[in-house]
């Protein structure tokens, strides 16, 4: 264990845990769009930046990105200084230049004091803050099934070639965790389209409520063991098969029991 | 591990009390949480109060991706964490109960997690059909000499 100072309070912390996540402990309110704990951290949407020092710096100071940056023994980090919010502000007011039609920038920005962008909007603009969170957690599954395409202005994230993307198992986890809903997709008549990509959806053989897709089910019964017969029936048909097959062996050992 | 939730269907009289104890404890946001507990007639006034049964190699743990599902060592209860959740709903076609559930309220995936330790569910059940009790381990019988 080691002490920093956070906010001017003496803090324990493990060594190497990132900043962010005992800010977050220790109860501190600060943005983070590309953080999520199922993901490793990578610095992206750049709102975590605090403010750190050392007593031998002599007053010398960094801004660095929480996510990233593991506590050591001494430190000295501020969260809210002027010059950490004026960071702030600065990214935000990009970011409505960059997102302007993404509620949840509207509404940070509007948090910290940002109302209307002092740049140019981005005409045609989609709401993608390019964080790679959909990217990392594709990683996560194993599949990596999409990644940026081009460089510069033009970065965009996509399916390779802008193609269906053939390592895809439509989980929708890239589109559940996008900070700004980026991502679109929808599920009509069985089917379930994301990436252009369709997908057949299990349906459940009692009530035909769709449960998850063929690939998905595929990709859970080959790589994390489950049983084939568990996708069979939706949860509520479960639940019912279950209260039947307990009701049935009650009833008989009621039976046995006069 | 030393206590167990237990069901006994025989004594349920289908009041549906836990699931109002249920739904109630996990208020969020001034709203109350679907219940993680259903009683399900299977016969004519008998009941079967279905809720997760905290499996010892649970496939909805199996089946997340990212290590969201774990079990409470103290409670017994395999726990979600929100923090690491996708809502990639693995768990909910997985789980061969059907006791991952989908919040549509709350927009999040939920499963019973034992109340960290004190059931409302058992705590309001009038006839004590739900209990969280302290199991008995039986040490083994020691061996007669002579």
């Amino acid at each position: 264990m080691i002490d920093i100072q956070l906010n001017g309070k003496m803090v324990k912390a493990e060594e190497g845990e990132m900043l962010l996540s005992i800010i977050r402990r220790e109860g501190i309110d600060i943005p983070a769009l590309c953080d999520h704990e199922a993901i490793e951290p990578c610095g992206a949407c750049r709102l975590c930046m605090v403010e750190i020092t050392r007593k031998e710096w002599e007053g010398w100071k960094k801004h660095v990105t929480s996510c990233l940056y593991p506590a050591e023994d001494g430190l000295i980090v501020n969260t809210h200084t002027e010059q950490v919010m004026e960071i702030r502000r600065t990214i935000l007011d990009l970011y409505l230049a960059r997102c302007p039609n993404s509620k949840v920038i509207q509404k940070l920005a509007e948090e910290h004091g940002v109302v209307k962008t002092s740049f140019e909007k981005i005409p045609d603009a989609d709401n993608c803050i390019m964080c790679y969170a959909c990217t990392r957690i594709c990683e996560v599954l194993g599949r990596s099934a999409i990644s940026a395409v081009y460089r510069g202005h033009d970065k965009v994230i996509a399916p390779p070639f802008g193609e269906e993307p053939p390592d895809c198992i439509g989980c929708l986890s890239c589109a559940m965790i996008c900070p700004t809903d980026v991502i679109p997709w929808q599920d009509e008549n069985g089917v379930r389209t994301i990436w252009k990509k369709k997908f057949d959806m299990i349906a459940c053989e009692k009530c035909g409520k769709e449960i998850i897709t063929r690939d998905f089910a595929d990709y859970l019964i080959s790589s994390r063991n489950i049983p084939e017969d568990y996708f069979k029936i939706c949860d509520d048909c479960k639940r019912i098969d279950l209260a039947n097959k307990m009701g049935s062996i009650i009833l008989q050992a009621e039976e046995a029991a006069l | 591990m030393n206590y167990r939730f237990v069901v006994n269907p025989s004594l349920c009289t289908g009041c549906r009390t836990c699931e109002l104890a249920c739904a109630f404890y996990h208020t969020k946001n001034k709203k109350p949480g679907r219940s993680r507990i259903y009683p399900i007639a299977h016969a004519p006034d008998k009941f079967v109060p279905v809720t997760c049964l905290q499996c010892d190699d649970a496939a909805c743990a199996r089946s997340c991706c990212f290590d969201a599902l774990k079990r409470n060592e103290i409670t017994g209860a395999i726990e979600l964490n929100l923090e690491k959740c996708v809502k990639c709903r693995a768990c909910v076609a997985a789980c061969p109960f059907g006791c991952a559930l989908i919040d549509e309220v709350h927009d999040e995936i939920i499963k019973c997690d034992l109340c960290g330790g004190n059931p409302a569910c058992a705590a309001f059940c009038p006839t004590k059909a739900l209990e969280y009790k302290k199991i008995e381990v039986k040490a083994a019988p020691a061996r007669q000499t002579a």
